[in-house]
């Protein structure tokens, strides 16, 4: 029989400190893509989501946690989230249940890694490969954000005010991003990466 | 050039793809070859504020209507292609059309 393959991880390299701020990879998260169908199915579901789990679904670009077990909705677009939770087929199985006759439902824990920077200073660091304003005012505890990271697509949510980014990016793409926010973490901004090995 | 989306707010344009004219409509199937012919392959070329189609891939992955004009680039209005065409069929004049 052939061999299972082997989950590795994303990201090799050890958390990286610089200066106060520390980059890391999350450990392995569930990610739930929620796709809510046309017509009544918004409704529908935002109505089932605040029953289950006690929380609206926001409708501008931010993230709301749900005391109901550790979990995180994310706005991810017009009628789309993403649900974050404990690495567990528990949280999955639990919305099939809650929501899964009234939206589309996909397993994202494969497709995306959640890289964190945080510590003071962090926000500098950030906004040396993101094109969005970070300030305060503008973007706070649990705002999201879809964006590029230099070249790479990512969704950026301020989880902390300390502050603290996750940054959720594509499996394949985690390895980079981690990189080029190493090379930020040291100074450096994107346009300068290339002259950083 | 920036461009103000109406759900992520204002972001560059590296976020956007341009698709191209935001006014033509699909002529009725029995329609003449002229009228098909019109719609596939000619576009206008007009100087000064013109509808268009951008998709924020980058973002949240909306289609949108923008006026721009193309002599200045200054952008005059974003909405939601989706509610442009909603709100194109509950019109008088758009239905029945493309439905």
């Amino acid at each position: 029989m052939a061999d299972l393959l082997s989950a590795t991880l994303p990201v090799v390299s050890d958390p990286v400190t610089v200066g106060g701020v520390t980059l890391e990879l999350v450990p392995p998260t569930s990610i739930v893509s929620l796709g809510a169908f046309a017509g009544a199915g918004r409704d529908e579901l935002v109505g089932r989501v605040r029953a289950e789990f006690g929380v609206d679904l926001p409708d501008v670009s931010r993230a709301v946690r749900s005391s109901y077990g550790n979990v995180a909705f994310l706005w991810n677009g017009p009628t789309q989230w993403l649900v974050v939770g404990e690495d567990s087929g528990e949280l999955f199985s639990r919305l099939q249940k809650c929501c899964g006759d009234v939206c589309a439902l996909t397993s994202q824990g494969d497709s995306r890694t959640i890289l964190r920077l945080s510590g003071m200073g962090a926000r500098e660091v950030a906004t040396r490969l993101l094109p969005i304003d970070l300030h305060g005012q503008v973007f706070s505890t649990d705002c999201v954000a879809s964006t590029l990271a230099g070249h790479i697509p990512v969704i950026v949510w301020q989880t902390a005010q300390t502050p603290a980014y996750d940054f959720l990016v594509f499996r394949s793409f985690a390895s980079s991003l981690f990189h080029d926010l190493s090379v930020a973490l040291n100074g450096h901004t994107f346009s300068e990466t290339d002259h950083y090995a | 050039m920036r461009l103000t989306c109406p759900f992520c707010g204002s972001r560059g344009l590296e976020e956007f793809t341009y698709r191209g004219d935001a006014t033509v409509r699909r002529p009725s199937a029995d329609a003449s070859q002229e009228a098909w012919v019109d719609y596939v392959y000619l576009r206008d070329n007009p100087c000064g504020p013109h509808r268009e189609l951008w998709y924020h891939g980058a973002g949240c992955r909306s289609w949108l209507v923008v006026t721009r004009d193309t002599r200045t680039h200054q952008i005059l209005d974003v909405r939601n292609a989706r509610d442009v065409m909603l709100a194109e069929r509950m019109s008088p004049e758009g239905k029945g059309e493309g439905s």
